[in-house]
């Protein structure tokens, strides 16, 4: 807050006052006052004024300025008026209430969406629940009833599953609520349950496949790990050649694990947006449909993890997802 | 040997019927009770060799049943569930459950942890040496023997001799026996079977027996 606003939207007051002081002057000066008088008059008339505002200016000037202090040292300026503190002049107590009211209108506001959307997520979650078992009992009667026509059934079934996987997994992601649970857990084992989850796949396809031995362990939610990677996994299966390796490295800070395909690579105009929402890409068009979701998500559940996701890519050679798991320094001190 | 006998707690029906027709099909006995108010009695039954548990259930649910089985009986138990977060799994395991599968598995992966699960558990009655005409397994050190030869398996060898005996007299197709090996970790490709199959041959041949394992070409071997 700047003096020279403040007086300045109160310059009609002040030169309304020095033009009155002044006739009152011309007046005094022609009944022939002395100039003391004048001047006693003048201290006065001015004195009590300049100095109230003077003291209001200070006060004002404290509270504002504090304010925009705040304000400027929130990450969330949103939360500001937790921190306001109650002035004591008029004006301020208005903004004060003002600003109180429309906040707790605000959390009512948002409050009622989070409820939304939490109703809604739980609800995503209890299905997704209740629809796993028909699955299950429609994959043992398959099972049980094995034919050409069940094959092909069962194999879109499977589809199905994943799509589901895929709903449940989206609406945990985009909840605001911290629902995963970050523990220590093998590497390597994640890796084999994904990988017998589509063994099918891999064997039908005749897919060779690398995978060194790993005895990382990482520390995150292994049920997300298990999804993102079946996820990229999936990918590479629809798209690879023949050959998919896994393999990671140790860096000083993080343990890179690498999925590399000799597929037909992704386009270098479309590689930016992969995990762009909805984005399929001229692959996703050409071979098969794809939902552009699969990826989307994997990127909003590694972010939440603190886990880095990148995907490089030549096209007609090959595609490469790096998935990063950053090692604190304790971490390492422990291993 | 004597059959192993497999409780199912499942309050789909389907999906109940379906698994006990399915596990009869591999050779265990099965027992899917539909009376969740006395269910505590069946899992009291001395003759069941694993408790397949779902935690969703009418009247008690399936953390309590393991509870209560866990304080008079060390059955082994699998929760199988469509709850499938960490918190789930960490609440079966630490109520005593021995393994946990999430909705919908997939079934030689199922088929895996029953028999993992059976063989952590009772692997002491059972014998670990698998028999075919004169030739011998012994899965416990690795090796396979005829008529006093000797000779030891790799962990591949191993389990595809183990996939042909289990199967004898009938025709293992190669994608079959694929699924068996990565269902237990071993992730090998249509090559490496080849030369794996190549290798466990001359090795039988080299301890004396004729070469007992028959390609059935396009259809896949054979343990006649």
């Amino acid at each position: 807050m700047k003096l020279q606003r403040y007086i300045k939207e109160r310059a009609i007051f002040l030169s309304m006052n020095i033009f009155l002081f002044v006739l009152v002057a011309f007046f005094l000066w022609l009944i022939n006052v002395q100039a003391v008088v004048m001047i006693i008059v003048f201290v006065c008339w001015f004195g009590p004024l300049l100095l109230s505002y003077g003291l209001e200016f200070l006060k004002r000037k404290n509270f504002y300025d504090d304010l925009l202090q705040n304000l400027e040292a929130l990450d969330q300026k949103y939360l500001l008026p937790e921190i306001i503190e109650e002035p004591n002049f008029l004006e301020g107590q208005i903004l004060y209430d003002i600003i109180k009211t429309t906040d707790k209108q605000m959390h009512e506001h948002v409050k009622k969406y989070k409820d939304m959307q939490a109703e809604y997520r739980d609800y995503i979650e209890a299905w997704v629940h209740e629809v796993k078992t028909p699955i299950a009992s429609s994959k043992l009667m398959f099972e049980n009833h094995k034919n050409e026509v069940t094959k092909g059934i069962m194999e879109e079934l499977e589809k199905i599953e994943g799509y589901v996987e895929q709903a449940l997994y989206y609406a945990r992601s985009s909840s605001a609520s911290k629902d995963y649970m970050v523990k220590e857990f093998s590497l390597q084992a994640c890796i084999s349950k994904v990988l017998k989850k589509n063994a099918k796949a891999f064997i039908h396809k005749k897919i060779q496949l690398q995978l060194t031995e790993m005895d990382d362990v990482v520390y995150s939610d292994e049920k997300w790990i298990e999804f993102i990677l079946h996820q990229i996994i999936v990918n590479s299966i629809n798209y690879c050649d023949n050959k998919i390796s896994l393999y990671t490295r140790k860096h000083e800070h993080s343990l890179i694990l690498h999925i590399v395909d000799d597929g037909i690579g992704i386009d270098e105009k479309d590689i930016g947006r992969v995990f762009d929402k909805g984005f399929t890409g001229e692959n996703g068009r050409q071979y098969r449909r794809s939902t552009g979701m699969g990826l989307y998500i994997c990127k909003l559940l590694a972010d939440k993890l603190h886990l880095g996701l990148t995907i490089q890519s030549t096209k007609g050679e090959g595609t490469e997802v790096q998935i990063i798991f950053p090692k604190s320094k304790v971490v390492l001190l422990e291993s | 040997m004597q059959k192993m006998k497999i409780l199912i707690v499942e309050d789909a029906e389907t999906l109940r019927n379906e698994l006990q027709e399915f596990l009869s099909n591999y050779g265990y006995e099965v027992e899917a009770p539909d009376d969740f108010q006395n269910i505590m009695q069946y899992a009291m039954q001395d003759d069941v060799h694993l408790i397949l548990l779902d935690i969703n259930l009418p009247i008690y649910d399936g953390y309590y049943i393991c509870r209560e089985i866990r304080k008079n009986s060390e059955v082994p138990i699998i929760i199988v569930t469509s709850r499938d977060n960490e918190m789930d799994e960490l609440m079966s395991i630490n109520l005593g459950a021995d393994d946990f599968i999430a909705k919908p598995y997939n079934t030689q992966i199922l088929l895996a942890r029953i028999e993992n699960v059976l063989k952590r558990t009772y692997a002491h009655q059972q014998s670990s040496i698998l028999l075919y005409k004169s030739l011998k397994l012994d899965l416990s050190n690795g090796t396979i023997s005829y008529q006093h030869q000797q000779e030891e398996l790799t962990k591949n060898e191993i389990k595809i001799l183990h996939c042909l005996m289990k199967n004898k007299g009938r025709i293992v197709s190669r994608e079959e026996m694929m699924e068996y090996l990565w269902s237990s970790d071993l992730f090998i490709d249509d090559n490496t079977l080849s030369v794996n199959v190549t290798r466990l041959r001359k090795k039988i041949e080299s301890i004396g027996m004729i070469n007992p394992i028959e390609t059935r070409r396009g259809l896949g071997y054979i343990l006649a």
